[in-house]
């Protein structure tokens, strides 16, 4: 009885009452295209056929299910993903840093920081793939790019953010640069560079599903197109969103739980 | 003043249109669609009829394509009857002429309208309710799906361009004579489209590589021959709806002539006369996903017909944004298929393309439209 | 005098990266960055021939520019007043708002852009004129693309004060809507601009990919597609270059709002 109380209470229970709330409104606007429309499958499938078509062992391609399409072309696209993840959030880290170090490196790439992300990913792919010479490497590259500038605004805001008296403690101890950095201002910055990695995370999945799209091959944004052009059934594009969805949500928990790992002080009050 | 004389004049056109339909409607419900959408002379609409069609369509603004290089035919088409060359945006799916967003939307033969007309995966079930108008019945046909590299490649590989041409046109050639053997490979190659779809396009391509644009069927030694006046046309179509904001582009497009985009040179190899091959490991990309439309080259890989030639192919998926004609150019890949006109248009922009083998030699585009 | 002194500090912050400008301009148009990134004149077009299409087009595009800028800012001004809201809900109701915020970052994992189709499908019943429906398909997937970094940041803001000031307020007995409207809010405010400085760019960005598969072919985002597919670099770079110049023009502007609310703050 205590432990239903318990679980009542729980933090698990909240987000549990939140997603079966939300199935609940998708499940009532489905039922309402699926009365009043010729092909709800096109405008908003019941979530039980999503989740059926992926556990179906009917033959979607020459050679696989459903749920083997999926998984194949989800390695493909996270492990993308993850090597575009790391070294935008390392590269990120890092010019944050040099820009803390230095006013004139922030003064300079500040701006073009910005600027990048302006250029929409359609101008820069054809470039990328001219010099990588390899359709995937660019998607690396592509996904490292989309990432990187919300790890990096975020760390410098961090930097930024440490406490005055911090700086004047340390000052007292006449400590050395390098000190100062290890021992204030990066551990006080580690809440903000996790807010950036809270952001981009999901990011890199988005941006790779979406580099995907840029030209054929596997991975889930080109099993998502072509499931748009037809000749597919229109639930293998239902079933690559919600996976999608889970994914990234699964991501932006594991920065939280990293976050814990790293600072398990910064959340106890 | 002048806005009540249009809208008047829209009325007219509706009532007339409407008159028109309920009339073709009764004498064509016999007709099956699929039949008729690649047989010339018995497209679903007469001449008169479709003029009204499309006029309707117009007047209501629910013309639709693809845009994004597929447009030309369909703008010249309403340039033919004295309308703006405005449409909506379709998207890949048909959803919107599903949904009637579109009344007369853009479809090519061997794909959207078998959606369109079939039940199967990724279907519509609209069966012979749909109707078509062809853009080969109607004279603004252009041509599509080809074979091309770059001038640079061609002149350094000659044999490697004229073995990989003749291994991919017998492969075609098989292909078209067996159409449901070469959609069956073509799904095995790993096609996520659906094997009835796939065994569908299959028949509908054979038709654009074995008819031309008057309807004559082409002979098995002409497969992938270019005739000059299908490109003539092409051509004249794409200087006078290639739009573009470019001076310098535009002044290129306008000095154009058939040799600057095409050569026949390759269409032959002989291994003894020619010699080898120069480059033997070569790749080819899409235009589209991997599907029978481009079951040619499917056939020739798994016939062996490349490995006769000393060639080891591989055939790359498309249908991304960064095209075919963009990746050829910057040496990514070796060949590429590729509507004429986008050929045209990226040799405008400076790209120095050549087709080397036309494998379509009618216009596979029609508009589909809902009988009334 | 003192003007000067100020000149002095702030001429800096525009001499150097203005300087990187010029020098990237030179290396750009002398060819020696084509060499370094192993391109050419046609896949990245030398700037004055970009210039020479956009001075050719100036009617076209301020058109287009018209049509984007419509739905980045409707996008990022939904999107952000939603997640601020996101986040006052989760301040005043934590245990139930957390949950909720948690979702709300999910959709930013969510890829928006593919589901740009389906969207269409949605607004279709909105209105038969193509223009509106299909701006409002496009709004929608920006304001999605901005909730996110809002309503994360804005959370913060509201709910990491500084430990004493919370218990001043108490000892003051000050309602819970004085301390929100005293206390939270205004600690809120640098937080607002950090997520904007995310959602800025990301409502440019949003803007001209929903603009890709809209129905509608009009907008700088589509302009640029249509002329990469269809092989036009020099055309598609001069998009490129005015769909820069928006995100440019438009997060100037809000770092100039930042310092002015800011110092104002400090006054």
């Amino acid at each position: 009885m205590k432990k239903l109380k318990q679980f009542i209470h729980s933090g698990t229970m909240v987000t549990l009452v939140w997603v079966l709330g939300i199935a609940a409104v998708w499940e009532g606007f489905a039922f309402y295209v699926a009365q009043t429309k010729r092909t709800p499958l096109n405008v908003l499938p019941h979530l039980w056929q999503i989740i059926g078509s992926f556990f179906s062992d009917k033959m979607i391609t020459g050679q696989m299910t459903m749920m083997q399409l999926i998984g194949t072309s989800c390695g493909e696209t996270l492990s993308r993903a993850a090597v575009g993840f790391l070294i935008g959030t390392v590269l990120g880290f890092l010019l944050a840093l040099l820009m803390h170090l230095s006013g004139i490196v922030e003064k300079i790439a500040f701006p073009y920081l910005m600027i990048i992300q302006m250029i929409p990913i359609l101008g820069m792919a054809p470039i990328i793939l001219a010099i990588t010479g390899d359709i995937n490497t660019s998607r690396i590259v592509i996904a490292a790019i989309l990432t990187f500038y919300p790890v990096s605004t975020n760390t410098l805001a961090g930097f930024k953010a440490v406490e005055k008296e911090k700086h004047e403690l340390m000052y007292s101890y006449a400590a050395s640069k390098f000190q100062h950095y290890i021992k204030t201002i990066i551990p006080s910055s580690i809440p903000y560079f996790f807010t950036g990695l809270k952001i981009s995370a999901p990011m890199a999945i988005t941006a790779s599903i979406l580099v995907d799209t840029l030209q054929g091959g596997n991975g889930l944004g080109c099993m998502l197109s072509q499931s748009l052009k037809g000749g597919m059934s229109r639930l293998v594009f239902w079933d690559i969103v919600l996976i999608s969805a889970v994914i990234g949500i699964l991501s932006f928990y594991l920065m939280g739980l990293l976050e814990k790992l790293v600072c398990p002080y910064k959340r106890k009050s | 003043m002048k806005h009540t004389r249009k809208s008047a004049f829209a009325v007219v056109a509706a009532v007339l249109a409407l008159a028109q339909l309920t009339a073709c409607g009764t004498a064509e419900s016999s007709s099956t669609p699929t039949s008729s959408s690649a047989d010339t002379g018995s497209s679903a609409a007469s001449s008169a009829s479709s003029e009204e069609i499309i006029k309707e369509a117009a007047a209501a603004g629910k013309i639709g394509n693809w845009g994004l290089g597929n447009e030309y035919e369909i703008q010249a088409l309403l340039t033919k009857y004295g309308l703006p060359t405005d449409y909506i945006t379709q998207d890949f799916t048909m959803d919107q002429f599903d949904t009637d967003a579109v009344t007369l939307a853009s479809a090519m033969t061997y794909n959207e309208l078998g959606l369109v007309v079939n039940s199967y995966d990724g279907g519509y079930s609209y069966g012979d309710s749909v109707a078509t108008i062809d853009m080969n019945d109607e004279g603004v046909a252009m041509l599509e799906d080809n074979l091309f590299c770059s001038k640079a490649f061609a002149q350094s590989n000659p044999n490697t361009v004229k073995a990989f041409v003749s291994a991919s046109m017998k492969g075609w050639y098989y292909a078209c004579e067996h159409p449901d053997e070469a959609a069956q490979i073509v799904f095995e190659a790993g096609s996520s489209v659906s094997a009835d779809h796939q065994a569908y396009m299959a028949k509908e391509v054979a038709k654009l590589v074995t008819t031309d644009m008057n309807g004559n069927s082409v002979s098995a030694d002409k497969v992938g021959e270019m005739q000059d006046d299908a490109m003539q046309q092409t051509l004249d179509l794409a200087k006078k709806y290639i739009l573009l904001e470019d001076a310098s582009a535009k002044d290129k497009l306008q000095a154009m002539t058939l040799d600057d985009i095409r050569s026949k040179d390759y269409l032959t190899y002989d291994k003894e006369k020619d010699g080898a091959v120069e480059k033997s490991a070569v790749s080819v990309p899409l235009k589209w996903l991997p599907q029978a439309q481009f079951m040619g080259y499917y056939v020739a890989k798994a016939k062996g017909y490349y490995d006769e030639v000393g060639l080891d192919v591989t055939i790359v998926s498309g249908g991304g944004d960064i095209s075919e004609t963009t990746a050829v150019y910057n040496g990514t890949v070796d060949f590429g298929v590729t509507w004429v006109s986008n050929l045209i248009n990226a040799n405008a922009g400076g790209m120095d393309l050549l087709e080397v083998a036309q494998v379509y030699q009618r216009s596979g585009l029609v508009l589909v439209y809902k009988k009334k | 005098m003192k003007q000067v002194k100020r000149l002095m500090r702030t001429a800096p912050n525009v001499l150097l990266p203005l300087g990187a400008a010029v020098l990237l301009f030179v290396l750009w148009q002398t060819q020696v960055l084509h060499k370094l990134l192993g391109t050419d004149t046609i896949t990245l077009p030398l700037p004055t021939r970009i210039g020479e299409i956009i001075s050719q087009n100036t009617s076209a595009i301020s058109q287009h520019i018209e049509i984007t800028l419509t739905v980045a800012l409707g996008g990022l001004l939904l999107g952000s007043l939603l997640g601020y809201g996101i986040a006052v809900i989760a301040t005043v109701f934590p245990k139930w708002g957390a949950g909720g915020l948690t979702i709300v970052s999910a959709f930013n994992a969510i890829p928006i852009v593919a589901l740009a189709p389906v969207i269409n499908n949605w607004t279709r019943d909105f209105s038969s004129e193509v223009s509106a429906r299909s701006t409002l398909a496009k709004i929608l997937v920006v304001t999605i693309f901005c909730t996110a970094s809002m309503s994360v940041n804005a959370f913060r803001g509201l709910t990491e004060l500084k430990p004493f000031s919370e218990d001043l307020m108490k000892t003051y007995a000050a309602r819970r809507t004085t301390v929100f409207a005293k206390l939270r809010l205004p600690n809120s405010v640098p937080y607002i601009f950090t997520a904007l400085k995310v959602s800025v760019p990301a409502s440019v960005i949003g803007a001209l990919v929903s603009e890709y598969f809209a129905e509608d072919t009009v907008g700088v985002g589509r302009q640029i597609r249509e002329n990469i597919v269809k092989g036009q670099y020099p055309t598609a770079w001069a998009y490129i270059a005015v769909a820069c110049l928006i995100g440019i023009a438009m997060y100037a502007i809000l770092m100039i709002a930042e310092h002015f609310l800011l110092k104002r703050r400090k006054g």
